[in-house]
């Protein structure tokens, strides 16, 4: 996959996306193992990036550590290939590993994203890497290291159905909205990163390989393609996800993660997907039938 | 001839040569002891006897110096410091309970009294929420705490409360043997009473075994069948507990008990 | 007679540590068998003894020497040497004691202390209810009482609760500490039916009783004390 030096002349200074190809092999041997053992957390040994921590490094070194030539790179942030932190990252990769990047889910070999999962079903053969703020799905209760560790290898995770027992208790359903915790092959909690609950159901057996990354805590953990990734509930409480009651806006869809959006001064508001491709593939099929009729 | 009329039950905890040592100083000494099924034992002796120290090891929270103390949880007698630190967590957890003299050390104080009992269930694989409500409302009321305050956080409980709280917390994963530190330590004695009684009709419903910690003989008289008197680290008595208070043989049980009015 | 009771060679003394060592000698050497069916009464003047040796064959004292035998499910178990939970065990099924003092429990009524023995033993809790309610009204406990806890209780009112929870479904040995010391005549002969039933009805009691009168209703036979802690003088 690897090609040493980019045919890329004036980036002639930098290998290969960036990363030297000792530091890919490190990034590539954490994935293996996070491949092996599903949502197991696996160290690794975090490189300073051209970009602060906390701003998608860890993504940033798995998509370098797996970009080959050919590969087509598609980037989002909160759904949209056209945020800053999208761009800026298409843009690097553009720049060190001169790949070809596309804002259309079904043509990119590899997604990064931050936040969301594309409405378009993903395939086999393609790679999703999550930017991770916080890998630990404890940390909230727990905040001892050592003994969120044991509490993993135990699978000792009644606290974490407590929490959610609180929560039916206080506000009659599940109030955790985002970064709702699952269960990955029925052995590790792990947390899906701040997606919204409303793409967890999409992990579940997912054709493509999901990568996660967090540079700033060091770990790499991984969800390998058609593995069951269940969101913890009560049997009688079963997992939901959030519905809206008009569709986008902009495309009519009634299927897909709605943001709102104030549109002026005077509270003015509308809800429109946050997939960009995803509602501009929509307006587009509505656009092309009209045209058609 | 008396050996064949020994139950037929096998111990359910054996204690051999116990000795904790901090640095040079002993916390207990030799300290040997069998428990059989729905026994309740107690420990006395005054502060810095090495009760709590003793109890402290036999609960799987401070390994001994030297000694082993093995539990049978349903695969007959294993060491408890031996097998693997899940399996010893597990049965903590799920074979035995411990009662702490302060209700803040055995419960989670940011979470709903019903959370509390809640997380127990949880632990076993329980995973009906509505069934979870059911039997904690239960338990609440066997330890007469009304039910009406299964979703106020403990930290809203009076004293005695707390301390039913806990015992709910301990008895409803019914484990086999029940570890108390004073449980009645820092309660008003007309509390007290009332904990006093829960416990005895509580235990002897559930028939599980219990070793209970405490300086008060009265508490022990009404709670245990037999008495284990510490002093210094060493156990210097031991007997049915009515033996040992009314008849006492070692002068420092003689001096305990001529200590107190009416115990 | 079947003997359900076999004292040999008891021994006892008090040493009283804190004291200076004053070893206190109560008797020596003391032999003596008891039947089903008896009622042996313990005599002597105070202070010779009684007391301690019907607590001994409780197993409430531990003695200094010898044995005592006590039938328990058929066979003979010396409870000087038997280990504490064959004791228990034996307690629970073999033996009582009937004091004139109730150990009141916080918040347990009279109906329940008096049952609690049968429902420890298994006995139908309904059927354990009614007996022990006939119980007390035998003993002429006003029924307004029965659902109260008898810490509230007067003396009297708790010793015959004490009683009643005794001989409602007694144990085959029973011994008796002074169970009819302070009751009125009326209460008293009570008691002193009761003995005669449990007795006719092949149980063994042992009993110590300040009560002229009362001694000479139940004894079928006495064992005077007076001197049996000579050979240790």
């Amino acid at each position: 996959m690897s090609i040493a030096k980019s045919s890329q002349a004036d980036r002639a200074d930098y290998n290969f996306a960036y990363l030297d190809e000792q530091t890919k092999r490190m990034v590539r041997r954490a994935l293996l193992k996070a491949v092996a053992i599903p949502g197991y957390q696996v160290p690794f040994g975090s490189r300073e990036m051209p970009l602060a921590r906390g701003w998608g490094t860890g993504g940033i070194q798995i998509t370098a550590a797996l970009l080959g030539p050919t590969d087509v790179l598609k980037v989002i942030d909160q759904g949209a290939d056209d945020t800053t932190n999208a761009v800026s990252i298409r843009r690097f990769f553009e720049r060190v590993a001169s790949v070809k990047t596309t804002t259309a889910t079904g043509d990119a070999t590899i997604i990064q994203t931050r936040h969301r999962i594309p409405e378009q079903p993903l395939q086999t053969g393609q790679i999703i890497v999550y930017q991770v703020p916080q890998p630990e799905p404890l940390r909230g209760l727990e905040p001892r290291e050592e003994e969120t560790r044991k509490m993993h290898a135990w699978a000792e995770y009644g606290l974490m159905q407590v929490r959610l027992y609180e929560e039916i208790t206080r506000y009659g359903q599940a109030a955790t909205t985002y970064a709702y915790p699952v269960l990955v092959n029925n052995r590790y909690v792990m947390s899906p990163t701040p997606i919204p609950k409303f793409d967890n159901p999409k992990m579940d057996m997912m054709p493509a390989l999901q990568l996660f990354g967090a540079g700033r805590e060091k770990r790499i953990y991984a969800v390998p393609p058609y593995t069951s990734v269940k969101s913890l509930d009560f049997d009688d409480h079963p997992f939901t996800i959030q519905q809206w009651e008009k569709p986008c806006a902009l495309c009519g869809s009634r299927s897909s993660y709605l943001d709102e959006v104030v549109v002026d001064d005077r509270g003015g508001r509308m809800f429109i997907c946050s997939d960009t491709d995803y509602c501009g593939g929509n307006v587009t099929d509505v656009a092309s039938e009209e045209a058609s009729a | 001839m008396n050996n064949q009329l020994s139950a037929p039950e096998k111990e359910l905890l054996r204690v051999e040569d116990v000795t904790r040592l901090y640095g040079e100083r002993a916390g207990c000494l030799d300290v040997s002891l069998s428990l059989w099924p729905g026994e309740i034992l107690g420990i006395v002796g005054e502060s810095g006897s090495g009760k709590s120290t003793l109890l402290r090891c036999l609960a799987g929270i401070d390994p001994p110096t030297r000694g082993h103390i093995m539990f049978d949880s349903g695969k007959g007698l294993l060491d408890i410091y031996a097998v693997a630190e899940p399996d010893r967590r597990n049965m903590m957890r799920t074979a035995w309970g411990i009662v702490h003299q302060n209700p803040r050390d055995g419960l989670r104080m940011a979470i709903s009294a019903g959370g509390n009992l809640a997380e127990r269930l949880i632990d076993r694989g329980d995973r009906h929420y509505g069934r979870i409500r059911e039997v904690a409302r239960d338990w609440l009321q066997r330890v007469e705490i009304d039910p009406a305050r299964m979703d106020d956080k403990p930290r809203a409980f009076s004293g005695g409360m707390q301390q039913r709280l806990q015992i709910a917390r301990v008895l409803i994963s019914e484990p086999r043997l029940v570890f108390m530190d004073e449980p009645t330590g820092g309660l008003d004695v007309s509390v007290q009473a009332r904990l006093l009684d829960l416990l005895r009709v509580l235990v002897r419903d559930l028939g599980i075994a219990a070793i209970i910690v405490t300086h008060d003989l009265a508490v022990a008289r009404l709670l245990t069948d037999r008495l284990l008197v510490m002093k210094e680290g060493r156990v210097v008595e031991h007997g049915l507990t009515d033996q040992v208070l009314d008849d006492p043989h070692h002068p420092y049980t003689q001096l305990l008990t001529s200590a107190v009015l009416a115990a | 007679m079947t003997v359900t009771i076999r004292v040999e060679q008891l021994t006892k003394q008090f040493v009283l540590h804190n004291q200076g060592g004053v070893a206190l000698p109560v008797f020596r050497d003391l032999k003596f068998e008891v039947a089903a069916g008896e009622m042996l009464v313990l005599h002597g003047r105070s202070g010779v003894g009684k007391s301690s040796l019907l607590r001994m064959l409780f197993g409430n004292y531990k003695p200094s020497a010898g044995h005592i035998f006590i039938q328990h499910l058929g066979e003979m178990v010396d409870i000087a040497s038997t280990a504490p939970r064959t004791l228990l065990e034996i307690r629970r099924k073999s033996i009582g004691f009937v004091s004139q003092f109730l150990r009141v429990i916080p918040r347990v009524t009279a109906v329940d202390v008096v049952r609690d023995r049968m429902l420890a033993r298994g006995v139908d809790a309904r059927l354990a209810t009614e007996r022990a309610q006939v119980m007390l009204e035998r003993l002429n406990l006003p029924s307004r009482l029965w659902k109260l806890a008898p810490s509230t209780f007067s003396g009297g009112e708790q010793q015959r609760v004490n009683i009643a929870r005794s001989f409602v479904d007694p144990a085959p040995i029973l011994l008796l500490d002074e169970p009819t010391a302070s009751l009125d005549p009326a209460n008293r002969d009570v008691v002193i039916q009761l003995i005669h039933e449990t007795r006719q009805a092949g149980h063994t009691l042992v009993g110590v009783f300040h009560d002229q009168g009362v001694r000479e209703a139940v004894a079928t036979r006495t064992l005077d004390l007076t001197h049996s802690d000579r050979a240790a003088r």
